[in-house]
């Protein structure tokens, strides 16, 4: 089956998609919303500003492509910022809407510890995506973050505990990097690709 | 971990003595005053010494403990206690437990008596130790049994908890005395006591085995280190692992080292270092380009491409970067983040400008740092030159400015496997809350402990150890988590 990587402009597209095939993922990356809609699986990174990345989705009418693709049965994982797009709101810079296809609303850490979170952190998670990987430690680069989602099943702590992974019906998100997660991460790439 | 604040009482006032010197105090106000501005909660412990009590040998401050025991406050007093009326004065006087040190160590029938009348749970002894040696009587002389001995002797008479104070330490400010710590072979709770000045501090002695407590005095006071913080810091100190770091000098597309940034010679080639690296288990990889100062820039974004493309670890590079353009072209070539060094010294607007344009994640500030006189000096040029900017202020003003982490060199320790300069990590790492990598002198598992645990680093690097196979990045790890300190396995 083949894995569609979303070339996001705001992503650092190459290192995931390095990942994914090294994970063992038949890749095409691409920003045509056709072949979005039709695609099975679907992988939608991200980095930087939330804002940025949600209107560069509605602008290439991606944000459709993808709720059509999940309609059809399609499973999709978000990354980081990718993540954070699956959720109803994010209140970086103001309250932006996201894809809401996972309840729930992205907000800044509110704790004593320096933001962004850079580094490692211990993952507890549960479920399909982190099969092997269930006490696992991966690699985070984030000031914001969703505080106990609903559809969590994985969670770490950063001073505050945030959810570090979602799961909603076919629609996963890991809010740390799988690319610079090392085996771990890519454990939980090859269990996103496995996964039907 | 419990943390307790410590206040020192004399004259009704909060009071500091230098090494438990009278002709030497600091005076900070009334207690209520100042448990107030430390914000400590409701239901805390808290420590107080009775000081004109432990040069009297009677209890004087028994009414500031009856007003503070009424603000919810559990109080472990002491000062001076060498009766059993003492021990009771204090418990009357609402302290929930009473803390024994001279009578502990020099007269087991009079603690006996305390325990037998107050019950065991209600007594910490207290334990002065100068060099290994119990000191007693206001620290002024050695007691007549060994520590080994005073240690047994409170076990046998069922008290669970001891407060070990290194004196040569206390009030310093110089960090608490880990080996003695961990030197203890006791089943009691150690709470330990002395020379506390750092958030790490505290983290790093909660990871000493039997430590189960911290008391904190001067530090507090004079607000280097917040109560609020330190709890949540300690509470989340066993889930964010320390890291390890190798580094590779690189200089026209191999790798090189030399001893204080010179005297090179080749070393091999970045690829196949930074793939074995991350299969020993490096949590991310530093490449410094040193030939990029002076020399061809596509090489060295060609050598950062190679390695990130043989990588799933987070890659950092340095070496060179003088304008924003440097930076972009970096990140474009797969690092995950650039360090500035000597750009940075001359225009610190640098930093603020990378930090806006790419994120504070993506900014690492390289301090290659010398001794010169008392302090320490910013270098440029590859550690070749004085900048005239102290280091530590440098950092302080870097963090201001928008870096994430901090690469921290000690110049004069580079290349020699002498150890990192704790102290040097010390001073940066009290005054910033972002991460800093300690590098410069590894040469021994136990140097990479003593960086975290005393140095209060957050990383640890080391080029010529790893590259020469002296040590595999899984013997410093092994070596760390048998040492308490949480790392990626």
């Amino acid at each position: 089956m083949k894995t569609i990587l979303i070339d996001s402009p705001v992503a650092n597209v190459a290192n995931i998609a390095r990942a994914l095939r090294t994970s063992g993922a038949d890749l095409d990356v691409t920003r045509d919303p056709i072949a979005i809609a039709n695609a099975q699986k679907l992988v939608l990174p991200g980095v930087g500003s939330f804002l940025a990345a949600m209107q560069w989705l509605k602008e290439n009418r991606i944000d459709d492509a993808i709720h059509d693709a999940i309609k059809r049965g399609a499973s999709l994982l978000g990354v980081c910022v990718g993540h954070q797009l699956l959720f109803d709101v994010s209140h970086e810079m103001g309250s932006t809407r996201g894809l809401g296809l996972i309840r729930g609303e992205v907000q800044k850490f509110d704790g004593v510890l320096p933001v962004p979170q850079i580094g490692w952190n211990r993952v507890a998670a549960n479920g399909p995506l982190f099969e092997g990987v269930e006490d696992g430690v991966f690699y985070f680069v984030n000031s914001y973050a969703a505080i106990d989602a609903p559809d969590e099943i994985a969670r770490a702590d950063y001073g505050v505990p945030f959810t570090a992974a979602v799961q909603r019906d076919r629609v996963f998100g890991v809010q740390f990097h799988p690319e610079k997660s090392s085996a771990a991460g890519l454990r939980v790439l090859r269990n996103f690709i496995a996964w039907t | 971990m419990d943390v307790i604040p410590s206040l020192d009482l004399l004259g009704g006032n909060v009071v500091r003595l230098l090494r438990g010197d009278f002709a030497n105090v600091t005076a900070y106000g009334d207690p209520e005053t100042v448990l107030d501005s430390l914000d400590v909660p409701r239901g805390s412990r808290l420590h107080i010494v009775d000081l004109e009590a432990s040069r009297s040998g009677h209890p004087v401050e028994t009414n500031i403990v009856r007003r503070l025991a009424t603000r919810g406050l559990r109080i472990q007093a002491g000062g001076g206690i060498r009766s059993l009326d003492d021990a009771r004065t204090w418990i009357d006087a609402g302290a929930e437990k009473v803390v024994i040190g001279t009578v502990a160590a020099d007269s087991p029938e009079i603690l006996r008596a305390i325990v037998d009348d107050l019950g065991a749970e209600r007594v910490i002894a207290a334990i002065d130790v100068r060099d290994g040696v119990v000191r007693v009587g206001g620290w002024e002389r050695d007691a007549k049994a060994s520590l080994s001995e005073v240690l047994a002797r409170v076990e046998e008479l069922g008290i669970t908890e001891t407060l070990i104070t290194d004196i040569s330490k206390d009030g310093a400010m110089r960090g608490p005395s880990f080996a003695l710590y961990r030197s203890l072979h006791t089943n009691l709770r150690i709470i330990a006591s002395g020379g506390v000045s750092a958030i790490s501090d505290v983290v790093s002695l909660g990871r000493i085995a039997n430590v189960s407590g911290c008391v904190i005095g001067r530090a507090l006071l004079d607000r280097r280190v917040d109560l609020a913080e330190t709890r949540v810091r300690v509470a989340t100190t066993n889930a964010i692992p320390e890291r390890v770091i190798p580094c590779l000098d690189v200089r026209d597309g191999r790798v090189v080292k030399g001893v204080n940034f010179v005297d090179i010679r080749d070393a091999g080639d970045p690829v196949e270092c930074a793939m074995r690296y991350e299969a020993e288990g490096a949590d991310e990889l530093v490449i410094l380009d040193i030939s990029a100062t002076d020399a061809n820039r596509t090489t060295a974004l060609d050598t950062v491409r190679r390695v990130s493309e043989s990588l799933f670890i987070p890659l950092t590079v340095g070496g060179g970067v003088r304008t924003i353009e440097d930076f972009r072209a970096l990140l474009r070539a797969g690092a995950d983040r650039v360090a500035i060094n000597t750009a940075a010294l001359r225009n610190p607007q640098l930093i603020a400008d990378c930090a806006r344009e790419f994120g504070v994640q993506a900014v690492v500030l390289s301090c290659d740092a010398k001794r010169t006189g008392d302090h320490f000096e910013a270098m440029v040029r590859s550690g070749k030159e004085s900048s005239g900017v102290d280091a530590v202020e440098w950092c302080r003003r870097a963090e201001e400015l928008g870096t994430g982490e901090i690469l921290l060199t000690s110049v004069d320790r580079d290349g020699t496997n002498s150890g990192y300069d704790i102290e040097l990590l010390r001073a940066v790492t009290s005054v910033v809350k972002i991460g800093v990598i300690a590098s410069g002198g590894a040469g021994s598992v136990e140097h990479f402990r003593d960086a975290i645990e005393a140095g209060g680093a957050r990383a640890v690097l080391a080029a010529s150890l790893f590259h020469d196979r002296r040590l595999s990045i899984g013997d410093v790890k092994q070596f760390l988590t048998s040492e308490g300190i949480p790392v990626r396995q």
